[in-house]
């Protein structure tokens, strides 16, 4: 009783502060609530002839190929290893530059290199796939030719396992950092020009500008950005694991995660009731880490968290 | 926070829960009309109008429908009016009309599945064994279309050969109406003739003669890559190498091997001699370099490689496509020349294409299963929709020059070029029309048919449902362990395959073996297989 | 003071130069290649690989993709529509969510953002969605269907909710208020003027994401008049790549096309427009220009 008059008294008293979220809301349960049913298929055998609730009830059956190959451990490491590195070299990356551009002074140069700098996010890994076979390819790649017009002998590359950890991330890093830039660039600007005059005024040379201003007014961004890369630690860069890699065999033990795994596995069958179990599994790894990091950052500080 | 995010959660459960009911009713509701239609005999008074276009359906047509037709690939440029003329012919007769629909190759088998699973209304969609045909009509996402046959569709149902019929039937129904066009997609050797000659090398005719040509290359023309391949090594490489090296009956899966002549007698390839044998031969090719390295990483396909001047073989390709590749070196290098030599006249098997290679089925979610056939009817025998289908509108997009198929303009300005619908399924032999271009692989055809033998495989229908865990982490490990050693990288060929046979085992191979191997054999029993 | 702060200040901006320029060409090589490739023969890419300037220079790359330029020119125009209206209604309900998430005394407001946060964590998969769109909002080659689903994100409103809360100090909307300014009159007079680089980052990534879909279309479109661009020109090269796909079971044969230079081609017009918007966005970035004019 009390509770819903609790409501109800919010809804008259926000009424235009709910009516302005409904737009959002309505989206996203029709968009993303309502198919939230299929779920369901998880559990059952898929049939063409009956509907989802009618379907065979088959348990944790598709959830077996996920560990019949024994590989499920090294898949679940390697994913949340490569997240772990995008999330953190991403980031500590793109507040670099995106300080370093702001407090440039040349405009026609900073608006130059910032147009450039994300011109990689418009290429596709289709193409990435061919430059990178282009220089590493041990026959007539560029960094080979190079090696041996120096009387150097050539380099395996795409034998070689562990160099792809770095490629991989290189990579990652050379097509997304504009895009993450931009995020911080814009918080950068929403800075109030005042802290930055009163800082002057005590004496705060700009190394201590930086470090004592801007970084701490990033935290926000910085704390949204991760928990949204959290969420969703176990899935995620799909294509570039797929179009680098692609066939190669040899580089799949420190290349392969959850997700290439899981299209190759189910490629040709596309079985309904396995993928479905298969994102699942990636949701509710996402969700219990989700829910501890939020809880910890709550307690040390409410602003940053996200709900 | 707990005490929140608890109701928070809590709430969003129950959200849920009502939803899944909602839907739950919804998708309910539709469960029952999925074929009604049957029923209803020859009543047909009111499109008396259509009396003169010959032979009546005996169908019940009285209500107009719009059939959703399904294919692959991507439409022609004047799918619209192509549309609207057959629409005019298909409103007359069977009082209906078609909307052609088509998938695009992007993501094309990703939208197939969408298309059969999501039970919307589809009427007629495109079948071939490389669209799992078989294992779709036996999870039953196509009608039998056995007793509609007859009553919807006479015609064609006298027209395509009894033998066919029973070809594609799987557990004894007609899931899918056949093409009947023969044609051939076996593989044969391709090689660039002219260097073969400037080099006098051995002409390729089997794996020996053709690795001396290999060889031959490699040592003449030290920038070329002798064997033109791709990070696919196990259906370029080794399904390949397999089909001219042994006699295996088809291409079976899990490491399977059945020799064509003996159809009873199972074997597993994978871990035998026979496979060390073969993988320490692609060690060889790998280590004297007619492949590149890196061959798990290339993507361009086989054909580009050897078209460009980059590589200088194909170890095995359809005599069409190698047909294409003709024709486009005479354009861009006329001084070079190319040989083909079909592996059936080395192995005796030439199989032409089982009539499951190319079929349309009515889809369960169909509710016009009766129209759609008999549309589907006229597309394949009545001349009228079958040209306008294929080739296009005769004057406008092409016309006919000594009985030879000519295109009007080129393929740029033409909107409608040869079988510019993906029409390979409604092909109708009596009617069809050839490029002048084409004569080559009719004689390859011809040649083969000489020594034609029955395709034993292609029929049999695998249900996986039991060992579906199995199969899809056998995948995985046969990419991780066994596409290395197919691509001749691994140093040790014995130790990688010990490595790869004990993977695959931990992932169930042998009871995936074992099962395939009942089915199969209760297949073969069945169909009385020789 | 102001000497030392000077000589440091030199010092740091020579570093933040020679870093940016250094990123710059990183970013820059691969695109050069690309270009050059772009006017490349395909065979001649094929049989030699890349290089900065091309081996044997060739427009067939782009020929191929306007082959059709009535169609390149209809997919064109859908995009654009599709991008401009999108983003539009995206921003409007987008900066309305985010602003209303952000306010302290509104007291749901983290269960609701829990709410839209929880829909990146869980999903039906793509089948339910399928038959949601196909069935039930019977929205198959509907231009809607190209604006609906995109929408909104939850990332893109938590993040606008951010952008809100650090560039609109809550005084600002109490003293409004006081003033008597509905919630309303707060966010479209104060709140989306205050949060224009906020906005213009939301925007732009909408915008791109808009722009770079051809997953829509290539699920519920089969008008080709209805094609967007990225659709349209990953369709000319899937064609293309088929035969590679398929084993030579198949028998299907098509037309010779350039592959490679085609790749590259397309590769170049699509990336085309950020050379107009990104400049138009950047105007946004320039530090102090916004809170001043309110307060101004």
């Amino acid at each position: 009783m009390l509770k819903k008059n609790g409501l109800l008294k919010e809804l008259v008293t926000n009424r235009l502060l709910f009516l302005m979220l409904l737009p959002a809301l309505i989206f996203f349960l029709i968009n993303s609530y309502v198919p939230m049913v299929g779920v369901y298929y998880a559990f059952t055998r898929f049939d063409f002839n009956t509907s989802l609730f009618n379907s065979q009830f088959v348990g944790l059956d598709n959830f077996k190929f996920l560990w019949q190959s024994g590989v499920l451990a090294r898949l679940t490491l390697n994913t949340i290893g490569y997240n772990i590195v995008f999330i953190l070299l991403g980031n500590v990356l793109a507040i670099a530059l995106a300080i370093l551009l702001s407090e440039l002074r040349l405009q026609w140069f900073k608006k130059l290199t910032q147009s450039i700098m994300f011109l990689p996010y418009f290429v596709s890994f289709v193409i990435l796939s061919v430059i990178v076979y282009n220089i590493f390819n041990y026959e007539s790649g560029f960094l080979n030719s190079t090696l041996k017009s120096f009387g150097m002998e050539s380099v395996d590359v795409y034998n070689t396992p562990w160099v792809w950890i770095f490629l991989i991330i290189i990579f990652y890093l050379w097509k997304n950092i504009g895009y993450s830039m931009v995020i911080y660039l814009a918080s950068i600007t929403g800075i109030s020009e005042e802290y930055y005059e009163a800082a002057k005024i005590d004496g705060a040379n700009i190394f201590q500008r930086i470090w004592y201003i801007t970084v701490p007014m990033l935290k926000t961004t910085f704390v949204m950005l991760l928990l949204f890369a959290l969420g969703s630690i176990m899935k995620g860069q799909f294509d570039l694991f797929y179009q680098l890699i692609g066939n190669n065999g040899v580089l799949y033990n420190t290349t392969d995660i959850l997700d290439t795994y899981v299209y190759r596995s189910l490629k040709v069958t596309f079985d309904i009731g396995m993928s479905t179990a298969a994102g699942l599994y990636q949701s509710l790894f996402g969700f219990v880490l989700i829910m501890t990091v939020n809880y910890i950052i709550k307690k040390i500080n409410d602003e940053y968290a996200l709900f | 926070m707990t005490k929140k995010a608890a109701k928070a959660v809590s709430m969003l459960l129950s959200i849920i829960v009502f939803i899944t009911v909602l839907a739950a009713c919804g998708s309910n509701n539709n469960n029952g009309g999925s074929n009604s239609g049957a029923t209803n005999a020859p009543k047909e008074t009111e499109g008396t109008t259509t009396e003169e276009t010959g032979e009546k359906p005996g169908i019940d047509t009285s209500k107009k429908v719009e059939l959703q037709f399904y294919m692959l690939g991507d439409a022609p440029k004047d799918i619209a009016s192509i549309q609207e003329q057959v629409n005019k012919m298909a409103l007359e007769d069977l009082n209906a009309t078609v909307k052609f629909n088509y998938t695009s190759w992007t993501d094309w088998d990703q939208k197939y599945k969408l298309l059969l699973g999501s039970g919307q209304q589809v009427d007629l969609i495109f079948t071939a064994e490389w669209t799992q045909y078989q294992s779709y009509a036996k999870k039953g996402a196509f009608q039998p279309l056995d007793e509609i046959l007859p009553v919807a569709a006479p015609t064609l149902n006298s027209y395509v050969p009894a033998d066919m019929w029973e070809a594609v039937k799987i557990d004894g129904k007609i899931f899918t109406v056949p093409a009947t066009y023969k044609e051939y997609v076996t593989n044969g050797f391709v090689w660039r003739e002219d260097l073969r000659e400037k080099y006098n090398l051995p002409k390729p005719v089997d794996v020996a003669t053709f690795e001396q040509y290999l060889e031959g290359i490699k040592k003449n023309e030290p920038t070329m890559t002798p064997l033109s391949m791709n990070s696919d090594v196990k259906t370029n490489l080794m399904d390949v190498y397999k089909s001219i090296a042994h006699t295996p009956i088809g291409a079976l899966p899990y490491g399977i091997e059945v020799d064509y002549k003996t159809p009873s007698d199972v074997t597993s390839y994978w871990g035998s001699d026979a496979q060390k044998e073969d993988l320490v031969t692609m060690k060889r090719w790998q280590d004297n370099g007619y492949m590149v390295k890196n061959v798990l990483a290339v993507k361009d396909t086989l054909q580009d490689q050897v078209t460009s001047g980059r590589a200088a073989a194909l170890l095995g390709d359809n005599p069409t496509r190698f047909n294409d590749m003709v024709i486009k070196i005479q354009a861009t290098h006329p001084d070079w020349k190319l040989g083909y030599h079909p592996f059936p006249l080395t192995n005796g098997i030439a199989t032409p294409v089982h009539p499951i290679h190319n079929g349309f089925a009515i889809p369960a979610s169909s509710k016009n299963a009766e129209r759609a056939l008999a549309f589907y009817e006229k597309m394949v025998t009545d001349k009228r929709y079958n040209l306008l289908t294929q080739y296009g509108v005769e004057g406008k997009n092409y016309e006919i020059k000594d009985g030879y198929y000519s295109m009007i303009g080129d393929s740029n300005s033409n909107g409608f070029a040869r079988e510019g619908m993906n029409g390979w399924a409604w092909r109708n032999p009596e009617y069809m029309l050839f490029d002048k271009n084409y004569d080559g692989v009719k004689a390859i055809f011809d040649e083969l048919d000489k020594i034609q033998t029955p395709d034993k495989f292609t029929g049999f229908a695998e249900d996986y449902t039991a060992y579906q865990a199995e199969r899809a982490a056998l995948e995985q490990v046969e990419k991780q362990y066994l596409f290395p050693l197919n691509a001749g990288l691994v140093k040790n060929v014995e130790d990688g395959l010990a490595t790869f046979m004990e993977k695959a085992n931990q992932a169930g191979l042998e009871k995936i073996q074992a099962e395939y191997t009942k089915q199969w054999l209760a297949y073969v029993a069945d169909q009385g297989i020789k | 003071m102001k000497i030392k702060d000077d000589s440091y200040m030199k010092w740091f901006r020579l570093i933040a130069f020679v870093v940016i320029l250094g990123a710059t060409v990183l970013c820059l090589f691969p695109f050069l290649l690309i270009i050059s490739a772009s006017f490349t023969q395909n065979d001649a890419i094929i049989k030699d690989g890349y290089h900065l300037i091309p081996t044997v220079f060739s427009f067939e790359g782009y020929a191929t993709v306007f082959r059709f330029p009535k169609q390149v020119l209809t997919a064109y125009g859908v995009t654009t529509m599709t991008t401009i209206i999108g983003t539009t209604l995206g921003l409007f309900f987008m900066t309305m969510a985010g602003y209303v998430l952000q306010r302290k005394d509104f007291k749901y407001r983290n269960f609701f953002a829990f709410m839209i946060y929880f829909t990146t964590l869980f999903g039906g998969g793509l089948v339910p969605w399928y038959i949601l769109i196909t069935k039930y909002l019977k929205l198959t080659d509907k231009l809607e269907v190209l604006i609906l689903p995109g929408l909104m994100t939850p990332f893109l409103i938590i993040l606008m909710k951010n952008f809100i809360r650090s560039a609109v100090p809550d005084e600002v909307i109490e003293s409004a208020k006081i003033d008597g300014a509905n919630d309303f009159t707060i966010y479209s007079r104060i709140v989306l003027q205050l949060s224009m680089p906020g906005i213009a980052t939301v925007g732009l990534f909408l915008a791109l994401h808009y722009w770079n879909d051809w997953f829509t279309s290539s699920l519920f479109i089969n008008d080709t008049t209805k094609y967007q661009l990225q659709y349209y020109l990953y369709n000319v090269i899937n064609a293309m790549s088929f035969v590679a796909q398929m084993g030579s079971g198949t028998g299907v044969s098509l037309g010779d096309m350039p592959t490679e230079s085609t790749k590259m081609a397309m590769s170049v017009i699509v990336t085309g427009p950020i050379l107009f918007l990104y400049p138009f966005v950047q105007r946004y970035f320039v530090k102090g220009l916004t809170i001043g004019a309110v307060k101004g």
